[in-house]
């Protein structure tokens, strides 16, 4: 029987979702800017829409995970985020429970 | 004006006054990026058809601002939505009984039109029915919005779960036959049964009675009765009219114990000194109905008779021999008054057995708890 693509795409999404806050906190060790980020993301695999990336920026940013700026750069303004002190710890915090979730389902499967 | 400051303005016009100005500048840094990318690749400028494929990428505006919106996305979220569920679920059923009840009696009292009297009732039913859901799903909203979530909610315990098979209709006809299944479902639970289902209930069915007292939702079957293939209007007497306030702000002090009931449900003897009181209040109520002793005036063709009763029909003699009353307007006007008396008689027995029950709870020291 083969698999509905349609229900692996719903579950594909649903799988991926939690772990790209994970991804941006982790991309965020660097400073960037939005477009910079989702190149970064893209080039390691996870493709990010911008209208989900931006306002998950604003939500890390005002719960203290991420700092930003607005600086200019390449002759235009540009708001860039980089990890708090907060986010550096929750990244850790985030990235124990990620291998350990990761190492049941590797011993699962 | 280009596409792309089109295009935010469309967003800007979504988002709050303070953070418009910056998702703004953020948005077009990043509309810029893209294109500029876009133009590397292909080495020249973008057509105005390009920059369109880009921005659709990006998303529709009404999506992209709503995706900066704080707060809930949806009106009922997925914690909210199984309690909307329930409510709709038996609100429709209530409706549906309320509606069956009165097809019913429509039906019965005389060879009317009955494909007629049906489709009312379905239009009826639809109305109600959708204000229903209306109420319901604006009060799941206001809960979201303001992050409510009452203790019946959260503190739930398993014994006090009977309540909620009420929207199963196959518990209801359980019930009727008496299964032992059904039985252990509706037996009472002694006095520290939570009150939770029971003032939901009472919330619900007040609430819907409030929305046809004001005139809101439209019960056309309660309005006419089928005489002889021809409909005679149901009128109210001049004492609904004079009652017209009472009766809401009964209806109003009722949901609003239920509320506390629902919200509050430690507040039990504070709630039982309300209940105590809106049974006095209902008794009185009764008592000027009854005293009126004219409550409807049925129309036919010029002929009307009167829905009227005194003392002199609480007789069990006139209850054994309501089905010998005439199928003219006379005999059903004679029968409902029959009926609306003894209705009344049982509506004023419960509101004293309710009074003195809430009295008694009052008067038993240290008693807490919902009751």
């Amino acid at each position: 029987m083969s698999v509905d693509p349609d229900l692996f795409e719903s579950m594909r999404l649903e799988l991926r979702r939690g772990s790209l806050v994970l991804a941006v906190l982790a991309c965020l060790r660097t400073e960037r800017y939005g477009y910079t980020l989702r190149q970064a993301l893209a080039a390691d695999g996870l493709e990010m829409e911008e209208s989900t990336l931006y306002p998950l920026l604003r939500r890390l940013e005002s719960q203290g995970l991420l700092d930003s700026e607005w600086r200019a750069e390449e002759k235009r303004r540009k708001r860039f985020y980089v990890l708090s002190a907060a986010g550096t710890e929750m990244l850790a915090a985030l990235a124990d429970e990620w291998r350990g979730i990761n190492a049941s389902l590797d011993k699962i499967l | 004006m280009d596409l792309i400051d089109r295009y935010l303005n469309a967003v800007a016009a979504q988002l709050g006054q303070d953070e418009r100005a910056d998702i703004i500048a953020e948005l077009r840094d990043l509309i810029l990026s893209r294109f500029e990318a876009r133009e590397e690749e292909l080495g020249r400028a973008l057509t105005d058809d390009e920059k369109e494929a880009i921005l659709h990428e990006i998303g529709h505006p009404l999506v992209v601002a709503a995706r900066y919106r704080k707060g809930p996305d949806s009106l009922v979220g997925p914690e909210l939505f199984p309690y909307w569920l329930f409510g709709v679920k038996a609100g429709l059923l209530v409706l549906l009984a309320v509606h069956a009840i009165g097809l019913f009696i429509h039906l019965v009292s005389g060879p009317g039109d009955a494909g007629r009297s049906i489709a009312q009732a379905f239009h009826s039913f639809f109305g109600a029915g959708l204000t229903l859901i209306g109420a319901a799903t604006l009060a799941a909203a206001i809960f979201e919005h303001y992050g409510v979530r009452p203790k019946w909610l959260t503190r739930w315990r398993v014994k006090d779960l009977s309540a909620f098979g009420l929207s199963d209709p196959a518990v209801w006809g359980a019930s009727v036959t008496g299964s032992e299944t059904a039985k252990q479902t509706w037996a009472p639970r002694g006095p520290k049964r939570w009150p939770g289902g029971d003032y939901l209930f009472s919330l619900l069915a007040t609430g819907l009675f409030l929305l046809w007292w004001i005139g809101l939702i439209h019960l056309p079957a309660l309005g006419q009765v089928g005489l002889r293939g021809e409909d005679a209007t149901v009128t109210g007497a001049p004492i609904w009219t004079t009652l017209f306030l009472p009766i809401m702000v009964y209806g109003l002090i009722r949901m609003s114990i239920d509320l506390d009931g629902l919200f509050r449900p430690h507040r039990a003897r504070m709630r039982a000194v309300g209940e105590a009181a809106l049974a006095a209040a209902g008794l009185w109520l009764i008592w000027v109905i009854f005293e009126a002793g004219h409550w409807f005036t049925l129309t036919r063709d010029g002929e009307s008779a009167q829905v009227a009763g005194d003392w002199s029909l609480l007789d069990f003699t006139r209850l054994q021999g309501l089905g010998d009353g005439g199928r003219d307007l006379t005999g059903i006007a004679s029968t409902l008054s029959v009926v609306a008396t003894w209705v009344l008689a049982i509506m004023a027995i419960s509101l004293v057995y309710r009074m003195f029950a809430n009295l008694w709870r009052l008067a038993q020291p240290g008693r807490r708890g919902g009751a």
